[in-house]
C-alpha cells in the first residue's frame, strides 16, 4: 500500500517479488529443518536483490543491491559447508534430532563461527553492517520495511533456534567476543547516526544499534535477557518500519531525503508530526513503548551476566535518544524551509491507515506485554535450561 | 566367435546404435536426393524446408532410439568381443545426452533459419556426433574409446566451421581441429602405453589384471603414466583447466547453435567415460588420477569464476561459466565414492537444463532494425540492456536460469552444488569444497551482472525518445524448450527424487 502513488513502471513485477519474499519469509520461519532453513535463509536474496535495484530511487540502487547480495551471500556459504558437515555426522537434518545431539567443543566451535559468518552479515553486526545503511537507503519504501522489520530478524532467529540450542559450549566460549562486537554496535552506530545527512541512514543506523541490543541479550542467555531480546526484535520491527514510512510520507512528497530540506514541518504537517513523534519516541525507548519493555529486560539480562558491558550499553540508550531527538528536532521543529519546499501535504486517509496498526501495537507491548511474553516464557526456559545442562 | 552369440546377444544390443546410424544413412541419401543444385532464391525456401524435414526426422530418430533404449534386452552385458558395454550408467548418460540433443535441436530452428545456415548437413553431423558419443559412453575397449571419441570430434571439428562465410567460424574450427587432434594424438599415446605395460587394451581385462594388484609384479609407474595421458586428453575434450584455451575462442567463433551443442552435450559423454575409467577400471590408481583431478577441478572453478568477470561478450561468458561448471564437476568425480558419482550426475543434468534455458533464450533474442531487414543476433552483454521493459517474461525465465547458475535457492542449481558440496565434505576434501564455494560466489556476480543489466539502469534518459530495440518474437519450439526448462529449475526442489533415484541407479553401475 505504501507504493501506491510512487511505483509507476513494473506494478506487477513489484508485488510479484514483494509476495514472493513474503512467502519466503513466513517459511524461513516456519521450518523445522535446517537445510530447508537455509534454503530460505538464502532464497529471499532473491526478491530483495531485484527490489532493491529496479525499484530503488538513485544510482547507487546498484552499489547497495550488489553489496546486500554478495555480503550475504559470502557469509551464507560458509553456513552451507557447516551444515552438510552436520548432516554427514548426524545423519539428518531435522532439527528435532539435531538438538538431541552434542558435537565436541572443538567441532562446536568450528560450526559455531561458521553459522556466526552467516548470522552476523544478516543481523548485521559490526564490522559486517556496511551493506544495512546502503540497501536501506536505495530500497524502496516497502523494501526498507520489509528490511528492517523482518529480514534483520532471520539472523537473530537464526542465532536463537540453532547456533545457541545447537552448540551451547560454542555459545558459553564466544560470548564475550558478541558482547564486545554487540557494544562496540551500539555505541559507534549510535554515534555514527549523529553525523547522518539522509534520513533513511539515520535510521538504518539506529537499527544496527537497536539489533546490538538484541544480540546482547540473546547471549546474556537468562530468561529477561532472551525475552527482552525477542520483544526487542519484535518491536523493533514496529517502530523501524515505522520510522520508514514516516520518511517515505515526506520522500513521496517532495523527492529528498537530506534533512538540511526539511524543517517546521509540525507547523503544517501536524497529524505527521505527531506520529513521527511517537514512532521517534518509540526508537529511543520511552517507558510506555515497546522498547522500552525489550531494552529493559535486555539490561537486566545482560546485567545479571556482566555488568560492564552492561552500563556501556546503557550509554547506547543515552546516545539513541541523542540521535533520535536531534532528529526529529530538526525535521519537525523550528522553522519551516521555504526556501527549498513551498507546498505542503499532510497525511492522506491511506497513510492514515497504514500507521494505526502500527501505533496500536508499539502501545499494545508497551503497556501489556505479557500477551507477547506469556508465549515465550516455556520455550525460553526450556531453552535455557537445555544449554545450562 | 560363434555365430550364435552375435545373433543372440551382440545384434540385439546394439540395435539403439545400429538404429540411429541407419538413420543417420537415411537422412543423408533423403536430404541429397531433395537439394537442388542451384542456390537460387527459390531454392533457398527449398533448402530451409528441407532442413526443417530432416531436423524434425532428426529429432524423430532421437526419440525412436531412446526408446530403443529404454527397452533394451539385457541390463548388464558386454558385448562384440567385449568392445562395449552396457549397463544402468551407459543407459542413464545415453538418455540424457539423446534428450539435451533434441533440445538443442529444438532451440536451433529459428537461429539456423535466421543465420541462414540452410544446409541439412547440420542436423546430419549432429546426429553423428551423438552417435560418436553413444558408442564413447558404451566402449569398453580403448580402440573402441579411440574410435568413437574420432567420430564425435570429427563431427564436432566440422560443425564448428559450419558458418562458412564468416572468418570467426572458420578460425573456430581449425583452431578445434588442431587442438582436438592434438587431443587424440595424446590419447593414443596413453592408450598405446597402457597397452604396451599390461598387454591388453580391454576395459575388462584390465579390470581383472589391475584390481589387487600389489603382488603382481606390473610396471605400476608405466601404467600411471599411460593413465595420465588418457585423463589429460579426456581434460581436453572436456575444456576442464588447465586444458581450457582452446575454448573461449572455439565457443565464440562457432555458431551460437553449435555453441550451445558444444557446451551441452560432449560434456556428458566424456564425463561419462570419465567416470568409468577412473572409479572402475584404474580405480587402484587413484593416488595418481585424484591429485590431477583435484588441481585440473580447482583450477576450473578459479579460471571460470574469476576470467568470467571479465568478459563482455555472451558467448565468452558462457563459455568459461561453463570451465567453472566442469570444474564442479570434476569435484564429484575426485571424491572417488558412490555420492560423489552421484552428485557429478545430478550436477550434469541440472546443468543440462540450466544450459539448454540460457542457450535457448540467447538464441531466441533478435533484434531487427526496421520491419523487412536483417534481425541481429545478440553478441555482447549490453546488447541485452532493458530486456526486462521491452520482453519482461523472457527476462523473467533469464534471471531464474541466471539464479539457478550462480546456485541460490530454491531453485535447482544450488540443489546440484548442495550435493557436489556434501559429497567433497564427506570425502574429507574440506579445502576443496571451501574453494567451490567461495569461487561460487566470486561467479555469481557476472551472472547477477546480466541481471542488473536487464533489470536496473533504467534512466530518466530512457524515456519513450529513445530508440526501442524491436526483438523478434520467439519462435514456437524455443519458447517450448524455454519454459519447459525453467519449470523444471523452479519445480525441482519440490520433487527431486525422480532425479536422485535414477542417478543412484546409473551410479551403482560402476560398483558391482
Amino acid at each position: 500500500m505504501v507504493g501506491w502513488e510512487s511505483i509507476q513502471v513494473k506494478l506487477k513485477e513489484y508485488m510479484v517479488a514483494f509476495l514472493i519474499l513474503e512467502a519466503l519469509v513466513i517459511q524461513v520461519f516456519c521450518v523445522m529443518d535446517l537445510l530447508l532453513f537455509y534454503i530460505f535463509f538464502e532464497g529471499v536474496l532473491i526478491p530483495m536483490f531485484l527490489i532493491i535495484g529496479i525499484f530503488g530511487s538513485r544510482e547507487r540502487k546498484i552499489h547497495a543491491a550488489y553489496q546486500f547480495f554478495l555480503y550475504t551471500l559470502l557469509g551464507s556459504v560458509f553456513m552451507l559447508l557447516a551444515i552438510i558437515v552436520i548432516y554427514f555426522e548426524v545423519g539428518t537434518t531435522d532439527l528435532s534430532v539435531l538438538l538431541t545431539t552434542s558435537f565436541s567443543p572443538e567441532k562446536q566451535k568450528i560450526l559455531w563461527i561458521a553459522f556466526f559468518a552467516s548470522f552476523a552479515v544478516k543481523i548485521p553486526m559490526v564490522p559486517v553492517h556496511i551493506w544495512l545503511p546502503e540497501a536501506h537507503v536505495e530500497a524502496p519504501t516497502a523494501g526498507s520495511v520489509i528490511l528492517a522489520g523482518i529480514l534483520l530478524k532471520l539472523g537473530g532467529y537464526g542465532f536463537l533456534r540453532f547456533s545457541i540450542p545447537m552448540f551451547p559450549d560454542a555459545t558459553v566460549y564466544f560470548t564475550p567476543l558478541v558482547y564486545t562486537m554487540s557494544v562496540i554496535a551500539v555505541i559507534y552506530t549510535s554515534l555514527t547516526t549523529l553525523r547522518q545527512i539522509d534520513l533513511k541512514k539515520i535510521i538504518a543506523y539506529s537499527s544496527v544499534a537497536h539489533m546490538g541490543f538484541v544480540t546482547l541479550g540473546l547471549f546474556s542467555l537468562n530468561v529477561q535477557g532472551i525475552e527482552g531480546a525477542i520483544l526487542l526484535m519484535l518491536s523493533h520491527g514496529l517502530v523501524a518500519s515505522a520510522l520508514f514510512l514516516c520518511v517515505g510520507v515526506l520522500y513521496d512528497r517532495h523527492h529528498t531525503r537530506l534533512i538540511k530540506y526539511y524543517g517546521g514541518v509540525a507547523q503544517t504537517m501536524p497529524i505527521f508530526a505527531s506520529l513521527f513523534l511517537f514512532f521517534i519516541l518509540g526508537n529511543l525507548s520511552l517507558p510506555g513503548t515497546s522498547s522500552f519493555i525489550g531494552e529493559f529486560l535486555v539490561l537486566t539480562g545482560i546485567f545479571q551476566s556482566n555488568t560492564t558491558i552492561t552500563f556501556l550499553a546503557s550509554t547506547g540508550i543515552i546516545l539513541g535518544a541523542a540521535y533520535s531527538i536531534w532528529l526529529y528536532n530538526r525535521v519537525a521543529f523550528g522553522p519551516l524551509t521555504t526556501e527549498y519546499i513551498q507546498i505542503y501535504t499532510d497525511i492522506t486517509r491511506r497513510e492514515l491507515y497504514i500507521f494505526s496498526p502500527f501505533v496500536f501495537l508499539i502501545l499494545l507491548m508497551g503497556i501489556y506485554p505479557e500477551i507477547f511474553l506469556n508465549p515465550m516464557h516455556s520455550s525460553v526456559t526450556h531453552l535455557i535450561e537445555s544449554i545450562q545442562a | 566367435m560363434n555365430f550364435t552369440q552375435l545373433f543372440e546377444n551382440d545384434i540385439l544390443s546394439i540395435f539403439p546404435e545400429t538404429f540411429l546410424s541407419i538413420a543417420i544413412l537415411a537422412l543423408l541419401v533423403f536430404g541429397v536426393i531433395y537439394t537442388k543444385q542451384s542456390k537460387t532464391e527459390n531454392n533457398h525456401a527449398n533448402s530451409l524446408s528441407l532442413m526443417n524435414t530432416v531436423a524434425w526426422l532428426c529429432i524423430l530418430s532421437i526419440f525412436l532410439t531412446i526408446l530403443l533404449l529404454i527397452n533394451q534386452p539385457f541390463a548388464n552385458i558386454t558385448f562384440l568381443q567385449n568392445l562395449l558395454v552396457k549397463d544402468s550408467l551407459t543407459l542413464f548418460v545415453k538418455i540424457t545426452m539423446l534428450l539435451s540433443c533434441v533440445g538443442c535441436f529444438l532451440i536451433s530452428f529459428n537461429y539456423l533459419k535466421e543465420e541462414k545456415i540452410d544446409s541439412f548437413e547440420y542436423n546430419v553431423l549432429i546426429l553423428l556426433a551423438t552417435l560418436g558419443m553413444m558408442l564413447l559412453v558404451s566402449s569398453y575397449d580403448l580402440i573402441s574409446m579411440y574410435l568413437a571419441i574420432e567420430l564425435q570430434s570429427l563431427s564436432l571439428y566440422v560443425l564448428a566451421a559450419f558458418q562458412r562465410n564468416t572468418e570467426q567460424s572458420t578460425e573456430a574450427g581449425l583452431k578445434y581441429f588442431l587442438l582436438g587432434a592434438f587431443s587424440s594424438g595424446i590419447l593414443l599415446f596413453g592408450c598405446s602405453l597402457i597397452y604396451g605395460f599390461t598387454g591388453s587394451t580391454n576395459f575388462g581385462e584390465l579390470l581383472k589384471l589391475l584390481s589387487n594388484v600389489s603382488d603382481k609384479g606390473l610396471p605400476m609407474s608405466g601404467i600411471a603414466i599411460g593413465l595420465i595421458f588418457i585423463i589429460t586428453a579426456l581434460l581436453f575434450k572436456l575444456a576442464a583447466a588447465p586444458f581450457h584455451m582452446w575454448a573461449p575462442d572455439v565457443y565464440e567463433g562457432a555458431p551460437t547453435s553449435v555453441t550451445a551443442f558444444f557446451v551441452i552435450v560432449p560434456k556428458i559423454a566424456v564425463m561419462g567415460l570419465l567416470a568409468r575409467i577412473c572409479l572402475q577400471i584404474f580405480a587402484e590408481f587413484s593416488a595418481e588420477w585424484q591429485d590431477i583431478l583435484i588441481f585440473s577441478a580447482a583450477l576450473s572453478m578459479l579460471i571460470g569464476s574469476i576470467t568470467g568477470l571479465y568478459q563482455n561478450r555472451i558467448k565468452r561468458l558462457l563459455a568459461y561459466s561453463a570451465i567453472g561448471h566442469v570444474g564442479y564437476i570434476l569435484i564429484g568425480l575426485v571424491t572417488g565414492s558412490l555420492l560423489g558419482l552421484q552428485a557429478l550426475l545430478v550436477y550434469l543434468v541440472i546443468y543440462i537444463i540450466m544450459s539448454l534455458n540460457m542457450f535457448g533464450i540467447i538464441l531466441a533474442l533478435r533484434k531487427t532494425k526496421h520491419p523487412s531487414g536483417q534481425s541481429k543476433a545478440i553478441t555482447f552483454l549490453n546488447d541485452l540492456k532493458q530486456l526486462a521493459y521491452h520482453q519482461p517474461l523472457t527476462a523473467v525465465m533469464l534471471t531464474l536460469s541466471l539464479f539457478s547458475m550462480a546456485g541460490i535457492p530454491p531453485l535447482a542449481g544450488f540443489y546440484s552444488k548442495w550435493y557436489i558440496f556434501s559429497a567433497a565434505i564427506n570425502a574429507q576434501l574440506y579445502a576443496l569444497a571451501l574453494l567451490g564455494v567461495l569461487t561460487s560466489v566470486i561467479g555469481s556476480v557476472y551472472y547477477i551482472r546480466i541481471i542488473r543489466i536487464m533489470y536496473f539502469d533504467r534512466t530518466i534518459q530512457d524515456s519513450p525518445n529513445t530508440i526501442q530495440p524491436i526483438y523478434q518474437p520467439i519462435a514456437f519450439e524455443s519458447s517450448f524448450l524455454i519454459s519447459l526448462t525453467t519449470f523444471l529449475l523452479l519445480v525441482f526442489s519440490l520433487y527431486p527424487s525422480p532425479l536422485f533415484l535414477m542417478t543412484h541407479k546409473a551410479a551403482l553401475a560402476l560398483c558391482f
